[in-house]
């Protein structure tokens, strides 16, 4: 595990994504101290543009930009990231379960996988809000991590399958250990890089679900949150009257969690896949690969 | 050519899932959506239609069995039910009118990225570890990540609102009339433009990703290596050798992508005004209007099941491997 976070600090995109999100999170959890004034609070006039007072200016409602986004940052993300959480612990145990046991508990597993993986995610995600009403951040939750758990439980699926019949595995299982102590203890720990590049593409996929559907008008209206935000944006016709800065702020933090994530993702999808690397890890990777195809022919 | 019997199965099982959700949906949520139905008619709530709507919602004394094999049947005959927002229009006429301008962008966003998408990511496998690599490949990840929310916003507000350069809302000049004139596919055209733009970041983005991987697993391959051995250029190779093998997994990813594609052109059908399925979704999803997102959810199901199936088809006709272990 040491060795791994070794290997995400030396790529500098890692660095520069996790710093990020770093950033993020500390602004929303240090959220009171960073705007103590109520984010629903009436404080300046309809659509102001940023000033030195409001730095982001203020909504068509007369509310703080800035307060929003801070206070916006916390839902969003923490529903971002339970939600992906979610979605992953999902997905690893239907591809876990799928792959170690195989036979008819793998077949039905697939076929639910591939299944729910063909369903349109958010048409379906919108007739199920539809008929809830507005939902709040946990029916969301919910509702995004049943519909798209089945990229992970493919992934994860086909990794256990390559592992379950490897040496370690097999005299696991001859010395008598429990179904449960070889999954979660001999074949789990070889499947961490793959369950992190899961973890982040879930958190990813699950903003911007939440986004879309909030955006949709389905969310909890007196909740601020940066998908609300654009909704009350595009209600009050911010584009048009060019009230820019009441959707360019929450826009900034999607963009800004994307950004770090996605850059956290293509660092774990070079350590999950070696062939992926590129820059001085690539290098190394060939190097490695020359070597053993040198001591292999050597040894011919 | 025949198909595997068990992605039959899958499609078979999907669609009875979407069936299932439509049906059971509605007669699980507490509160009953009928009665807002049938306020939402209005006056226009005859005795028949409300009739028509208990009997769709399970309003009905019936054992739920019968209901759902009347939905069933129902289902067959192509009768979605009526539109609560459109009545007394069925729920088909009014998806019918929508379907084709969906389909139309979609097509189009798709069509437009896999060219930009595929060409940059053979050339970023070709020089990996380059220049050119270091930057589109973070980049494309990126832009999966940006929800289409945010980027048909920006385009709108950029391209539509600051700067002027292409119509805003609809899917044509309304002054004009529907025609084979080159005036009408002009205008058609111009519309298209930033939904287009909206829909292509993440399409892009997921193509170059695919097509990144694929290219380099297939740069290894004996028949690249003979490519060269040939002397052939290496715009040769790179296209004619490695990047047509290296498709087929972008193909595959396109069918399972469309559902989010789906997704997308919705949110970008509403931020520009677009009439298609989108549109008529959130119109339909504000009005309350039931059967029209049932009859969406139904259709863009078959949609992108029917689009699997095609991969499947063309699959088995440009890879003969599959064929030969099929056999």
């Amino acid at each position: 595990m040491n060795s791994g976070i070794k290997l995400l600090l030396r790529q500098k995109k890692a660095v520069v994504g996790l710093v990020i999100v770093i950033a993020l999170c500390l602004m929303a959890l240090f959220a009171p101290i960073i705007a103590p004034n109520d984010p629903a609070a009436r404080v300046g006039r309809s659509h102001q543009p940023p000033t030195i007072e409001h730095v982001m200016g203020t909504t068509k409602m007369g509310r703080d930009v800035f307060s929003q986004f801070v206070w916006g940052a916390r839902s969003s993300l923490a529903v971002g990231f339970a939600t992906g959480i979610f979605i992953t612990v999902l997905g690893t145990l239907i591809g876990l379960a799928g792959g170690y046991f195989g036979g008819r508990i793998d077949n039905t597993l697939d076929l639910l996988t591939n299944a729910v993986l063909v369903i349109p995610n958010i048409p379906l995600l919108i007739l199920l809000a539809s008929f809830a009403g507005t939902v709040g951040p946990i029916a969301i939750m919910t509702i995004i991590a049943f519909t798209s758990w089945p990229w992970g439980a493919r992934m994860t699926r086909s990794q256990t399958l390559a592992l379950r019949n490897r040496e370690f595995v097999v005299a696991a299982r001859m010395v008598g250990e429990p179904n449960w102590r070889i999954v979660f203890v001999e074949i789990l720990p070889n499947l961490l890089p793959l369950i992190a590049l899961n973890l982040v593409g879930s958190i990813i996929y699950a903003i911007v679900a939440q986004t879309t559907l909030e955006y949709l008008g389905f969310g909890d209206p007196l909740n601020v949150t940066w998908g609300t935000m654009l909704y009350n944006a595009q209600n009050s016709s911010a584009i048009i009257v060019g009230a820019w800065w009441d959707i360019a702020v929450p826009c900034a933090g999607i963009v800004l969690v994307g950004l770090g994530l996605s850059l956290l993702n293509f660092t774990f999808d070079e350590i999950a896949n070696p062939q992926l690397r590129s820059g001085p890890a690539l290098r190394r990777w060939l190097r490695l690969n020359r070597l053993r195809m040198r001591s292999l022919e050597a040894g011919q | 050519m025949r198909l595997p019997l068990h992605r039959l199965a899958i499609y078979g099982v999907a669609f009875l899932f979407a069936i299932v959700v439509n049906f059971l949906v509605p007669r699980l949520m507490p509160g009953s959506p009928v009665d807002g139905m049938i306020a939402q008619l209005g006056p226009r709530a005859t005795p028949a239609a409300i009739e028509a709507i208990k009997a769709r919602f399970g309003v009905v004394e019936q054992p739920i069995w019968e209901q759902f094999f009347d939905y069933l049947k129902g289902l067959a005959t192509l009768d979605l039910g009526v539109s609560v927002k459109y009545y007394p229009q069925t729920v088909v006429e009014v998806l019918g009118r929508s379907a084709g301008w969906t389909a139309f962008l979609v097509i189009t966003a798709i069509v437009f990225s896999l060219c930009i998408g595929v060409t940059l990511g053979a050339v970023a496998a070709w020089r990996r570890g380059g220049r050119f690599d270091s930057f589109i490949s973070p980049f494309s990840i990126m832009m999966i990540a940006v929800p289409p929310v945010v980027i048909a916003v920006a385009t709108l507000f950029t391209f539509g609102v600051a700067l002027r350069w292409f119509p805003v809302g609809y899917a044509y000049n309304p002054n004009l009339d529907p025609g084979l004139n080159f005036t009408f596919f002009g205008s058609v055209f111009l519309h298209v433009i930033m939904p287009v733009l909206t829909l292509s970041p993440y399409l892009i983005g997921e193509f170059q990703t695919t097509m990144r991987t694929s290219m380099i697993s297939v740069l290894g391959e004996d028949y690249v290596t003979m490519g060269r051995a040939k002397g052939l250029s290496e715009t040769a190779v790179m296209f004619g050798y490695a990047a047509r093998n290296a498709m087929l997994p972008v193909l595959t990813n396109l069918a399972l992508m469309l559902g989010a594609v789906f997704g997308g052109s919705i949110v970008t059908e509403i931020v520009f005004n677009y009439p298609g399925l989108g549109l008529t979704l959130y119109t339909a999803s504000v009005a309350r209007d039931y059967p029209v997102i049932q009859g969406q959810l139904l259709l863009m199901t078959l949609a992108t099941l029917g689009a699997n199936l095609l991969v499947d088809l063309i699959y088995g006709v440009i890879d003969p491997r599959i064929g030969e272990t099929r056999a």
